[in-house]
């Protein structure tokens, strides 16, 4: 040990440290504006050029397939409406995960977050008693206080025990959805309906409409205004700074005095909050009440969005709006044409694939 | 031993050209090695030496240019992808600067891993009585059953080497072999590589040590700006010719060296102890240059990191100024003014993806002058990079360029603007010139020493003996942890110096 280079040596210490989490930052690290919205429609248009093929094999026309998808997205205020309120968990969700991969942590523990987040508020939702306005954002609040704790156990782990997040998250997502069945087989089951889910809520406790007379309620508003502030909170506050130092190089943040726990414990928290609010939105704007599975893997869902958006709170807007037109469209495409609505997360797996592959080239064209 | 090819030599490589871009790293280059011959490839950073060993071993491939081995075309018109692989079977072998060994293995393991000819079914009693066979033949002094990560250094080296002769290498290509060895170590290196040349191989030792280079070779070729500016014989090279064709543009005057008139104590270290560190004391004066020598990894980065309050100490007391700093973070004592220029550039000094304007206020960035409250102040950061850009001759096209598209220069430029810039009364600079083209690795002592005359005080640290004697007003060794010294320079005795570093004293 007497004569080891301190250079190799702190350069071995660092790609150890490093793993594969800065390698998800390597690919989204540098894209800028255009260029990544470029990439990421391009991916698109790929994604639905390849899913063809396995349409046209069944015997359909994909023409007619995404016609119909098309107007099972688009083609009523209605399907707008179902569309846009089934695109807000992702723009709440992945605008936390993007936080996260520009911190260099990888939280995929969405799923976890979002269902201990609805399990709190649908509690708060069923028990507090008072003005039902004040309640209501009890309830929310409590979602949020509950998926940042669920986030913040994880974060703890990661940092007190070296778990890596990538486990930590991945597997409180089993123990959280776990919780929810058991509160809902048990003690917080509606009796008598011989279904996993909670009575209904007050409705007064629902969440306000945007449009009368439609379903679309104001999460898509709080979203889109947490989306903004998640944006402005990374690229024009010290907090962001640090952050984005932490993701772009470790040893750089502790010689500059940013401390690697505060920082961890603090975006995971953040993203946990977010994650936690769309389990209280779903609930108490969607829902009314907490059913098992309602769900649906947004957690998991959000970390593609989050990557087809290249970790840009701001560019996950698109990319969730997109996801949500997405599998709205889905269920028309299958009753119209009878093309399985399965194949849209075909499409939105490729998208993902294809827009990585795009930033990867981009980034292989940068390199000299 | 077969009698070699009268008249041919070992190795042929004609009109090697490499371009990056608009680099020209190799601008047709031609090198003969004969047998039984040690030739140094010399030249600065920069000048071509690493392009063209790669080429040679097959790493990169050149734009145009062949490569003949033992008579045989390697790389040429007609021939397929020259590969590390092919390069090692026809008896080229390469110690790279970093080594390729596993830490966790033992010497064996190490040497098997990836040998074709060590069989399907390993047999590690035969290989381990090979290596030993090897390692008296070379006076290599080698034990097949050590684990990696127990050995030096100068260890690890020499099991690059066995592993190279092992594979039948008859051409063995020593990149920077010295760079990481103390003296005695040098020595011992020096007589392995003789030994290789009476047992009938070459070696290509590749340098910029000219002390080096005229002891142990018998003719050395000489690259400069990606050509070769000179090939002799060493009875015929002097240290001045070397170096004139090594450099050949009109040097700098010396470094200029005010008088020095130390003011009062700045930093006052006592019993300093941690992590490599062994009760550690000394005192920097304002005005005053303290410079460390010192083998790599005897505890020099522990201290700057445990100065600057990057990573705990154990016990002990630092004094910056008067003021007891030894609990403070980072952030206190960079307030309380101390300023660090860490080793690391990849990755510690520099966020390689920020934009430099961000780099450079990436230690500042609580400053009021740079935010408002918890906000950034974007149009100040960018004013002050363009500031610090003009003021430190930083070349880019704007503050928002990312440093990593950056020459290792320019970036290093980044660290001292934003460590000096902000006239610290102390400085920890931890080898600031390493890996840097002397032009840049100049402008970095000269701004040092500006620092030191206007009154702060340096804390230098290298690895470089020469620079250390330049540049040091007191000058100390780090050695195992430990610090010896200092002394002012006026008193230094050099041979004591080379014992301290070897840990011989």
């Amino acid at each position: 040990m007497l004569f080891m280079d301190s250079v190799g040596q702190s350069k071995r210490v660092a790609e150890l440290d490093v793993t594969w989490n800065l390698r998800v930052l390597d690919y989204i690290g540098n894209s800028t504006g255009i260029r990544s919205a470029l990439r990421a429609i391009v991916a698109v248009l790929l994604a639905f050029l390849v899913t063809s093929i396995p349409i046209i094999l069944s015997g359909k026309s994909p023409l007619a397939a995404y016609g119909s998808l098309l107007n099972g997205a688009f083609g009523s205020v209605d399907h707008i409406a179902f569309a846009l309120n089934k695109s807000t968990p992702y723009i709440l969700i992945a605008a936390g995960v993007a936080l996260c991969f520009r911190a260099g942590i990888i939280n995929i523990g969405g799923e976890g977050q979002v269902a201990v987040g609805a399990l709190a508020t649908s509690w708060v939702a069923l028990n507090a008693i008072g003005p039902p306005f004040l309640v209501m954002i009890l309830a929310l609040a409590g979602g949020v206080a509950a998926g940042a704790a669920w986030a913040g156990l994880a974060a703890a782990i990661r940092l007190t025990r070296g778990v890596h997040e990538v486990l930590s998250t991945l597997l409180l997502n089993f123990v959280g959805v776990l919780v929810v069945s058991a509160a809902l087989n048990g003690p917080m089951g509606e009796p008598g309906s011989g279904f996993p889910q909670s009575p209904i809520f007050d409705d007064r406790l629902s969440l306000p409409k945007l449009l009368a007379g439609s379903d679309l309620h104001v999460g898509l508003v709080i979203a889109l205004l947490v989306a903004v502030m998640a944006q402005i909170l990374l690229w024009r506050t010290r907090f962001g700074f640090a952050l984005r130092m932490l993701g772009g190089s470790r040893p750089a943040a502790d010689y500059a005095g940013v401390s690697f726990t505060a920082g961890v414990m603090a975006v995971m928290l953040l993203s946990g909050g977010l994650a936690g609010m769309a389990g209280a939105i779903e609930v108490l704007g969607v829902h009314y009440r907490l059913i098992e599975g309602f769900s649906q893997g947004f957690g998991f869902t959000a970390v593609a969005v989050a990557l087809l958006g290249a970790a840009d709170p701001l560019a996950v807007i698109p990319a969730a709006l997109f996801f949500g037109f997405l599998q709205a469209g889905a269920l028309a495409m299958q009753r119209e044409v009878g093309v399985p609505s399965s194949l849209v997360f075909v499409i939105q797996g490729l998208s993902v694939v294809f827009a990585l592959c795009a930033m990867g080239l981009d980034r292989r064209g940068s390199r000299i | 031993m077969e009698a070699p090819d009268v008249g041919r030599a070992l190795l042929e490589m004609h009109g090697i050209v490499k371009n990056y871009g608009a680099v020209r790293a190799n601008r047709g280059i031609d090198l003969i090695v004969g047998h039984r011959r040690v030739v140094g490839l010399l030249g600065e950073n920069g000048s071509g030496k690493s392009t063209l060993m790669k080429v040679l071993f097959g790493m990169i491939r050149p734009d145009s240019g062949h490569v003949i081995f033992q008579g045989k075309t390697l790389l040429g018109h007609n021939t397929g992808d020259h590969t590390p692989r092919r390069a090692m079977a026809a008896g080229i072998g390469m110690v790279h600067q970093h080594f390729t060994l596993v830490d966790a293995m033992t010497v064996t393991e190490n040497i098997v891993l990836g040998w074709d000819r060590a069989g399907k079914v390993l047999k590690p009693a035969v290989i381990a009585s090979q290596i030993e066979e090897a390692s008296r033949a070379y006076g290599l002094a080698v034990n097949p059953g050590d684990v990696i990560a127990k050995l030096s250094f100068g260890q690890r080296q020499r099991i690059e080497i066995v592993k190279a002769i092992l594979r039948g290498s008859k051409l063995l290509i020593l990149d920077e072999p010295t760079s990481n060895l103390s003296p005695p170590e040098v020595a011992g290196l020096l007589a392995i590589v003789r030994r290789l040349r009476d047992q009938g191989h070459s070696v290509v030792f590749i340098s910029h040590k000219l002390s080096e280079v005229m002891e142990i070779c018998d003719e050395v070729v000489v690259l400069r700006d990606g050509a070769v500016a000179g090939h002799v014989e060493i009875a015929n090279a002097t240290r001045e010719s070397l170096a004139r064709m090594m450099v050949e543009r009109d040097l700098e005057g010396p470094l200029q060296r005010k008088h020095h008139t130390p003011g009062a104590a700045l930093l006052t270290v006592e019993g300093l102890s941690g992590q490599q560190l062994h009760d550690i004391s000394f005192t920097v004066r304002a005005g005053e240059i303290l410079a460390v020598a010192g083998v790599d990894g005897n505890g020099q980065r522990e201290l700057l990191d445990g100065l600057a309050g990057v990573t705990p100490i154990q016990a002990g007391r630092i004094r910056l100024n008067g003021v007891d700093i030894t609990r403070m973070n980072v952030r206190q004592r960079l307030a309380a003014g101390l300023a660090y220029i860490p080793v690391d550039r990849a990755s510690t000094s520099l966020v390689p993806g920020f934009t430099i304007a961000d780099n450079l206020a990436m230690r500042d960035i609580h400053q009021p002058s740079l935010a408002f409250g918890p906000f950034l102040n974007s149009k100040a950061i960018r004013e002050m990079a363009r500031k610090r850009m003009a003021e430190f001759d930083i070349r880019a096209s704007s503050p928002d360029v990312p440093a990593s598209s950056l020459s290792g220069g320019n970036q290093q430029k980044i660290v001292l603007a934003r460590e000096i810039g902000r006239q610290p009364k102390m400085l920890l600079a931890f080898q600031p010139t390493w890996g840097l083209d002397p032009g840049v690795a100049r402008f970095v002592l000269d701004q040092i020493l500006q620092l030191r005359d206007s009154g702060s005080a340096i804390l230098y640290v290298s690895a470089e003996l020469e620079e250390v004697l330049t540049l040091g007003d007191q000058i100390a060794v780090m050695s195992r942890g430990r610090l010896s010294g200092p002394v002012p320079r006026e008193t230094v005795n050099v041979t004591q110096i080379g014992m301290l570093m070897a840990g011989a004293a």
